[in-house]
């Protein structure tokens, strides 16, 4: 009787004091985000678990790996109704998606929307200008909010630097030094991704490319594009990028993917990295041999052309095919996700945060977030990397003939001069005008 | 009887029509895709003509090529070496007396295996700073060696992954040719004096000849489609060195998108696989029948 009792009494209480939890009642539809599989992804499911928490709506994640993601999400903006109803896109690929008119503008949406003037608008990546055809917020529509800030940023084992009495890097020569100082037998001076994917070694080369000069593709003014693959800056830029991975770096850099080259930090085998930062990882114990003892600096330049770094960041759009309701309970996520709250929760899990506000934060100053002042002092140099939608066919080029310079597959020049001939083909069956330079000695 | 007849052909039609319209369907669908360019505008597939355009870039492309050499490559090199070492297997098992389940049972546990994690189990041991491999090899003061980022190794570090994997298949299909070859012909062979190089090599190989060939076949077919371990293991690199044409397809179709020049390298290579199958098989079962 008595434990009958005390067994009611319990009932009793789980259904009262489980009430809270339940008294959020679910005020949008539910979703789902389609969304690719990386260091940054458990910093996103806390925050969507936090979101869910606060607002009793549901979210469910559509988890894939990099390449898997895009098709996933062609494949649901084409169809007759989407499965997905946010889209994470890459800035490597989100503009197929605005040209092709499947995202819908967020004030269509919702008239009373607007982006947070504390978030960063990633060189107006987020507005699309269907007239012009261009990526502008002058005279665009805000099409996106974004979700992730990933540009590359140096990061270099703080401790070995003190114990050698080196400077953190501004230019490359002064990186090559400080590797040479730190390469021992067992630690590689820097380790490199080289590997060849779907984005991959063309993301890592651009900071040395555009640092000396060069590029692969620039757009015009007037709309029309300059080919720069084979520019003297290229040139120059890859130079430096093989020498040090020939003299200081990992002797298989052509075969190093990102998770490669994050391990070699993460288990103390690589001196420095430029990656973009997944902080959590390093300073957990049960991930990481180096916890407390990896620092962050703006990726180095020249004496030319200071620290200059790509846009990889995530921008999150809502498909046109998808339910006027579903599409609310994605604006409403996305508002949410702009808030202070939300952003520093997303610092908190681990994760970017794309608002200036909490970069710049008190929060910068805590040993925690450390690397909150390297990425603000980045951002404002960093630049989009492709603007034209057939971005895609350029990289399935770039990558291979980064990666066969790099492990000498190719003499560099050849490289360089096949590659421009080739992205010349595909901008001419896309009907651009461009320039295309003379070939490199 | 002619009622029987029509009501056999009746009965078989659904299956038939069913069949037809999953085989045919989307291969005309692709044949179709591969004259045209698709373009994407107000979220609205636009297809633009361009006659045999697609298919006169195919010889152009560096990709395709590279694919092709080493597809045949990887498809040679690999079957030959799993017919080979199938074949030895399942000839010692039958021989085994005591414990031929168990063996049985250990030598096809790779083919149970999921591609995917194949894919994750050797690209660890293959791991250039952290795998078993380098690190027992290392034990003997030997490398590190590149396994997967060394353009002369790569496609040799796929081959054995796949030789591996598929080994198991063509030692099940050989042993139970082995094992259904009649035992009459082997004990009169040993009651005249044969000895054991002379029965394998004048009643058990000119016997197994017809299972030997559709083991082949179906090996050389899906080695040529071999995908999941490239794009596991090495993604086609370094550079072109373990590019393979599935792998170029996928790259082609999906990767950039282009859906109307990938048709149309799809049924390029689908027409050169079929070739190449067709006189393989008419060539050993030539000299099968002659044998």
């Amino acid at each position: 009787m008595h434990t009958r009792f005390l067994s009611m009494g319990a009932l009793a209480l789980a259904t009262f004091g489980a009430y809270p939890a339940t008294a959020l009642a679910q005020t949008e539809e539910p979703i789902t985000i389609v969304i690719n599989q990386s260091p940054w992804l458990p910093g996103f499911q806390a925050v969507v678990e936090l979101y869910e928490k606060t607002s009793g709506n549901t979210v469910d994640l559509d988890v894939n790996p990099f390449a898997g993601s895009l098709e996933k999400q062609r494949t649901a903006v084409r169809a007759d109704a989407s499965p997905f109803d946010l889209l994470i896109m890459n800035a490597g690929f989100f503009t197929e998606f605005y040209t092709g008119g499947f995202i819908k503008p967020l004030k269509e949406i919702s008239d009373s929307f607007e982006l947070s003037e504390d978030i960063y608008t990633f060189d107006d990546s987020v507005c699309w200008n269907a007239d012009a055809r261009t990526i502008t917020c002058d005279g665009g529509e805000l099409l996106a909010v974004p979700v992730n800030p990933n540009v590359l940023i140096l990061h270099y084992r703080r401790d070995l630097y003190e114990e050698h009495g080196l400077e953190v890097p501004t230019t490359w020569e002064q990186l090559y030094e400080n590797a040479k100082v730190l390469k021992t037998d067992s630690r590689y001076g820097i380790s490199q991704r080289g590997q060849r994917g779907a984005f991959d070694v063309t993301y890592d080369v651009f900071p040395y490319i555009w640092s000396h000069g060069g590029g692969i593709v620039d757009q015009l003014e007037d709309g029309s594009f300059q080919i720069s693959m084979n520019a003297p800056g290229t040139k120059a830029g890859m130079e430096t990028y093989i020498r040090l991975a020939n003299e200081v770096g990992h002797p298989s850099t052509a075969g190093q993917t990102q998770t490669n080259v994050i391990q070699n930090m993460a288990t103390g085998r690589a001196a420095h990295i430029n990656s973009v930062p997944a902080p959590g990882l390093f300073d957990d114990k049960n991930q990481s041999a180096v916890v407390g003892q990896v620092d962050y600096a703006p990726p180095p330049g020249t004496t030319e052309i200071p620290s200059v770094t790509p846009l990889g960041h995530w921008l999150a759009g809502i498909p046109r095919n998808t339910s006027p309701e579903k599409q609310k309970a994605a604006l409403a996520f996305l508002t949410w996700f702009q808030t202070d709250e939300a952003q520093r929760a997303y610092a908190e899990a681990g994760s970017m945060p794309v608002s200036r506000a909490v970069l710049e934060s008190e929060m910068a100053d805590q040993e925690e977030y450390r690397w909150m002042k390297a990425m603000a002092e980045a951002l404002p140099n960093s630049r989009l990397t492709f603007t034209f939608p057939e971005a895609s066919q350029v990289l399935a080029i770039t990558e291979l003939r980064f990666n066969q310079a790099i492990g000498g597959e190719l003499e560099l020049s050849e490289a360089l001069n096949t590659a421009a001939d080739e992205i010349a083909v595909v901008l001419e069956g896309a009907g651009y005008s461009f320039v295309l330079p003379d070939p490199l000695p | 009887m002619r009622a029987d007849g029509i009501w056999r052909y009746a009965t078989l039609l659904p299956a038939i029509l069913f069949f037809a319209l999953l085989t045919f369907l989307p291969l005309a669908n692709l044949v179709a895709l591969s004259f045209h360019e698709v373009e994407w505008n107000e979220a609205t597939a636009v297809w633009n003509w361009v006659g045999a355009e697609n298919f006169l870039a195919l010889p152009a492309d560096n990709l395709l090529r590279a694919g092709i050499l080493n597809t045949v490559i990887f498809a040679v090199v690999a079957v030959a070496l799993q017919m080979i070492i199938g074949f030895f297997l399942a000839l010692w098992t039958t021989q085994v007396i005591r414990g031929r389940l168990f063996y049985r049972t250990i030598f096809i546990l790779p083919i149970l295996v999921p591609g995917i994690i194949i894919g994750a189990i050797w690209k660890l041991m293959y791991s250039y700073d952290f795998g078993v491999i380098n690190s027992a090899l290392g034990v003997f003061g030997i490398g590190p060696v590149d396994w997967l980022g060394n353009p002369n190794l790569a496609l040799l570090s796929v081959i054995i992954v796949d030789v591996w994997h598929w080994t198991p298949f063509c030692f099940l299909l050989l042993l139970a040719g082995l094992e259904s070859l009649p035992k009459d012909v082997f004990e009169a062979a040993r009651v005249d004096g044969a000895s054991d190089r002379q029965m394998l090599r004048y009643i058990t190989l000119p016997l197994m000849l017809p299972t030997l060939i559709v083991t082949f076949v179906f090996r050389m077919i899906l080695a040529f489609k071999v995908f999941d371990e490239i794009y596991l293991l090495t993604g086609g690199g370094p550079g072109t060195a373990t590019e393979v044409i599935s792998y170029t397809i996928y790259r082609r179709f999906f990767t950039e998108d282009q859906v109307g020049y990938g048709a149309a390298m799809s049924i390029a290579v689908i027409a050169l696989i079929a070739v190449m199958i067709l006189t393989a098989t008419r060539a050993t079962t030539r000299k099968a029948d002659q044998s």
